[in-house]
């Protein structure tokens, strides 16, 4: 079976307006960069993240009221996966709050704390004092409970089991639960039940990031993407030529700008792991370009090629069936992990779906075209005439 | 072929010893793995807390204990003096000592402290300030750290968290940091750990100023700031200062008071980070929880001379700043006491945690956390592995499809790809992470692209006219350098994500990485030995699947 049989586009012969195009996307990328930004996760702004169950169904709009009466600024509350788990997810800028509401000396961990809880108790209202056991931890049930005078080792026994069974429903929904629970006997479930309640939430995941170390993972992530770039071009330009490794720099450039532009339209959650996906996109992009330049540059030696234009062209051609497959390929793998990995996968694989197609346009319409581009500008050579230099190395 | 027995060893013994590596101990077959990774946090559940050492703590501490030491001997001398107090984190102030005893003052300094260590000046004849050098300091600063580490391994330890990891930030590349990076596998609700960690626990025995006027037996905290600044007229002596103690929480629930009462204590104290043998909870004369603490004998005899200074007048205990109790000493205490607070049995039982596990040389402030529930680490992997062999088989359906017999050929060889990937991570103690299941998945792009490139182009050598076994030949010959192009770019951008990246990130990194060359193992050497294998023997092949 073969999909392209003895390819034989003229891919370079529209070089100049897929160029263009590419200019003009890369403009427009930049714009919806700076003009509307990026929605930041809490690694760059500090802040909390929270992952909430609820008993029922949540309104997000009385959520985000609740949160503002608790004088949480701009919250941003999204509904996590199924609708019919019942999940929120909730995001509080460190920003969203007021300086002056805790004292100058507590610092960035008491503010966290702080944070957390507050948004935990706008969402979940008073609880009087009780425990909640949809929230507390084993080892506060084990004490509770040894509180009200039941052994250490059944204590611990019964808080495990409350924990498991907490975990098994996702949450508890409410205190006629603990009479199913193994080890509960109707006493003790009663004597429980006067002295907790079930709350309305539990916590899946929460993330604290204090502003002290945010600009920090900032630098760092600007550090790791501007490093592989560098280091590429000089791998690049050692194995073939300084322009060769231009052209793939400014396709790995072109690759990125366009995916930030859409990813910045979509308002998806802008996180560390997407970047990570942004330098995996880089590394993809690369990748696809070499193999191009090395066909170029076999073409180039072999038949010591007369015409760069057509020898770019014919490189092209060469590698096409297997630029397809391999994009193909990695594609649908992407697309598997964007549509079954779940939340926290989302924006990661999300940039991987949209960066492969923009990276294996850009290998042929942009790393290739800058040669030429060079050729034409620095070595005052008419396109055409024969390329001895590169068949050195 | 050449070498054909050696290189299929080669190949039954890699795989062999990644189907050994990947064999779980016992620990991770009870949690009902059945491969030997180590998962991280957001697969595991549990909590990663980053935490800052605030290293100025650690200073201010030590000009303090100078402070103390330097006014204990001035008092034992007979030396009169006004005040010594701290002034900023490394300088001391010692003011109002008479001018003519300059010079006693001066020895009895010298031999307290080395004056390589602290600067004297005396900018007055009955004003002497020393200053810390910042040789000194930067040192104090980095044992802080460390013991800080120490501390909060001690206290993790005796809490009874399974497998906590607790290091400083840095390394690899990266300078250390006054950052400590704690893992706790399995902890849904780090607020008590959290309590645990960062309370400083430094306990202090401070003598009181007692205002002008006022009786021995006579003084009532007031309730303001204020109110106490008034009874010294207006504003608290220099080497004194206001100390809350707090409102006791089970008086607030119960409705009763919600007060702050505030003390008028030295703000050098009389004993400070004593070192506490043992604490362990007790019950106070009315059944209520306490604390009972045993002194160091050194720590003894120092407490023992400041009591018997002291009976009669109140002493407060302070811990963190915080007065927890302010008794009236009634009789000279050497190395045995108990601490009387309104604490509950859980206070009581993480305080003498605390005081046994010993103080932190600083505060700690906790700059970031990540807590993942363990449902929702199960709910993770099921989604990722899924999604996992969704990606496989979609990629393994093409391959078989397009390439036919040579599809098995890359089948195969990305099968034990992912073999060696997880075989090399349990050696190596790598962490699978949720991006780094991403980044399982994206090797097996990238491996399946080797092949793809080594098909492409042994077709092209067949298109040629080429005989199948020199088609192969070249086929692999003409690809090895891009091959290794390709890997190397990819190993560049994934080092320095490495270098770079925190936490899940790194997993992803790492993944990468290993995958990266597993695949240039797999892809080259494995696909070319079962080509070799499957043509072995017949003299002429006409035909090749592919």
């Amino acid at each position: 079976m073969r999909l392209f049989a003895k390819p034989n586009y003229e891919f370079m012969k529209y070089r100049r307006f897929f160029i263009t195009a590419s200019l003009v996307l890369n403009v427009i990328g930049l714009g919806v960069f700076f003009t509307k930004g990026l929605n930041y996760g809490i690694e760059f702004t500090g802040g909390t993240e929270l992952s909430l169950k609820f008993a029922q169904s949540p309104d997000l709009g009385e959520v985000r009221a609740a949160l503002e009466r608790e004088g949480l600024r701009n919250p941003s509350v999204t509904t996590l996966g199924d609708p019919a788990e019942n999940e929120l997810y909730i995001r509080v800028a460190a920003e969203g709050h007021t300086p002056d509401q805790e004292p100058a000396e507590a610092g960035a961990g008491e503010a966290g704390r702080d944070l957390t809880r507050r948004v935990v108790g706008a969402v979940r209202g008073d609880v009087a004092g009780k425990l909640d056991l949809n929230l507390a931890d084993t080892r506060t049930i084990t004490t509770t409970l040894q509180g009200i005078g039941v052994g250490t080792d059944e204590a611990a026994r019964v808080a495990e089991a409350i924990r498991v069974h907490r975990e098994r429903q996702g949450m508890l929904a409410g205190l006629q639960d603990l009479r199913g629970i193994q080890g509960v006997t109707p006493e003790l479930a009663r004597r429980l039940e006067e002295i907790s309640i079930v709350g309305p939430v539990a916590i899946r995941a929460q993330n604290y990031v204090g502003p002290s170390i945010a600009p920090e993972l900032r630098k760092k992530a600007v550090w790791a993407v501007l490093g592989s770039i560098l280091a590429m071009l000089a791998y690049i330009g050692f194995r073939f030529r300084f322009q060769w490794g231009l052209g793939a720099i400014l396709a790995v450039i072109h690759d990125v700008i366009v995916t930030i532009g859409i990813y910045s339209l979509t308002w998806k959650e802008f996180s560390l792991p997407v970047v990570a996906s942004f330098l995996t996109l880089v590394g993809y992009s690369t990748n696809d370009t070499i193999v191009v330049f090395d066909r170029i540059r076999e073409n180039l030696r072999l038949k010591g090629s007369t015409d760069l234009v057509k020898t770019i062209n014919a490189s092209i051609n060469q590698t096409l069936s297997r630029t397809i497959i391999t994009s193909f390929l990695t594609w649908i793998v992407c697309v598997a992990l964007w549509l079954f990995g779940g939340e926290p996968l989302n924006g990661f694989s999300f940039v991987l779906v949209i960066g492969i197609i923009i990276g294996t346009y850009s290998s042929i319409y942009i790393a290739s075209p800058v040669i030429i581009f060079w050729e034409w500008l620095f070595e005052k050579r008419k396109i055409g005439k024969p390329l001895g230099g590169i068949s050195r190395r | 072929m050449k070498n054909f027995g050696w290189r299929a060893a080669i190949i039954i013994g890699v795989i062999g010893v990644s189907l050994f590596l990947m064999i779980p101990d016992s620990e991770k077959r009870k949690r009902g793995q059945w491969v030997n990774l180590n998962l991280g946090l957001d697969l595991r559940g549990g909590s990663h807390l980053v935490m800052e050492v605030v290293t100025s703590d650690a200073v201010a501490a030590e000009s303090d204990t100078v402070a103390s030491r330097i006014s204990q001997k001035l008092k034992d001398k007979g030396i009169p003096f006004e005040s010594i107090h701290r002034d900023g984190i490394q300088t001391i102030v010692l003011a109002g000592f008479p001018a003519e005893r300059g010079s006693d003052v001066d020895t009895l300094i010298s031999d307290t402290v080395s004056p390589n260590e602290w600067t004297q000046s005396r900018p007055a004849p009955n004003r002497i300030v020393l200053s810390m050098s910042p040789r000194v300091a930067r040192f104090l600063e980095e044992t802080a750290v460390e013991q800080c580490l120490t501390t909060i391994r001690n206290r993790i330890d005796q809490f009874g968290v399974t497998e906590p990891s607790i290091q400083q930030q840095g390394g690899l590349g990266q300078k250390a940091t006054s950052r400590i990076v704690l893992q706790l596998p399995g902890v849904e609700d780090p607020s008590r750990v959290k309590d645990i960690i960062q309370t400083q626990a430094r306990l202090e025995w401070k003598e009181m100023t007692y205002p002008p006027g006022i009786p021995e037996g006579g003084f009532m905290a007031p309730d303001t700031r204020e109110a106490l600044a008034s009874m010294f007229g207006g504003r608290l002596p220099e080497d004194t200062e206001a100390y809350p103690q707090p409102p006791d929480v089970r008086a607030v629930a119960a409705g009763r008071g919600e007060r702050t009462y505030w003390w008028p204590l030295k703000k050098v104290s009389g004993i400070a980070g004593a070192d506490l043998r043992a604490a362990r909870r007790t019950q106070d004369r009315m059944g209520r929880p306490a604390v009972d603490f045993e002194l160091s004998p050194d720590a003894g005899r120092r407490f023992e001379r400041l009591t018997r200074a002291n009976i009669g007048k109140i002493m407060a205990i302070v811990l963190d700043g915080n007065v927890i109790s302010a008794p009236v000493i009634k009789a000279v205490i050497a190395s045995n006491g108990i601490i009387e607070g309104s604490f509950t049995r859980e206070e009581a039982d993480d305080l003498s945690l605390k005081l046994r596990s010993g103080a932190l040389p600083a505060r700690v402030n906790i700059v970031e956390e990540r807590t993942v529930g363990p449902s929702l680490g199960r709910d993770s992997i099921r989604r990722g592995v899924a999604a996992s062999l969704i990606g496989f088989a979609a990629v393994m359906i093409f391959m078989l499809i397009y390439y036919k017999g040579s599809g098995i050929n890359a089948t195969l060889a990305l099968v034990i790809n992912v073999i060696l990937l997880i075989g090399a991570m349990s050696s190596l103690h790598a962490t699978l992470t949720l991006p780094g299941i991403a980044g399982l998945i994206l090797t097996v792009g990238i491996a399946v692209d080797s092949n793809v490139l080594i098909f492409e182009r042994i077709r092209e050598e067949l298109g040629l006219g080429k005989t199948v076994r020199s088609a192969i030949d070249a086929g692999f010959k003409r690809v090895w350098m891009t091959i290794v192009d390709t890997h190397v770019t990819t190993l560049a951008s994934a080092f320095f994500l490495f270098a770079y990246g925190t936490g899940p990130v790194r997993g992803f990194a790492v993944t990468l990485i290993i995958g990266l060359l597993a695949s240039m193992f797999t892809a080259v050497f494995v696909s070319r030995f079962i080509y070799d294998l499957v043509l072995r023997g017949r003299t002429r092949v006409e035909k090749l699947s592919i």
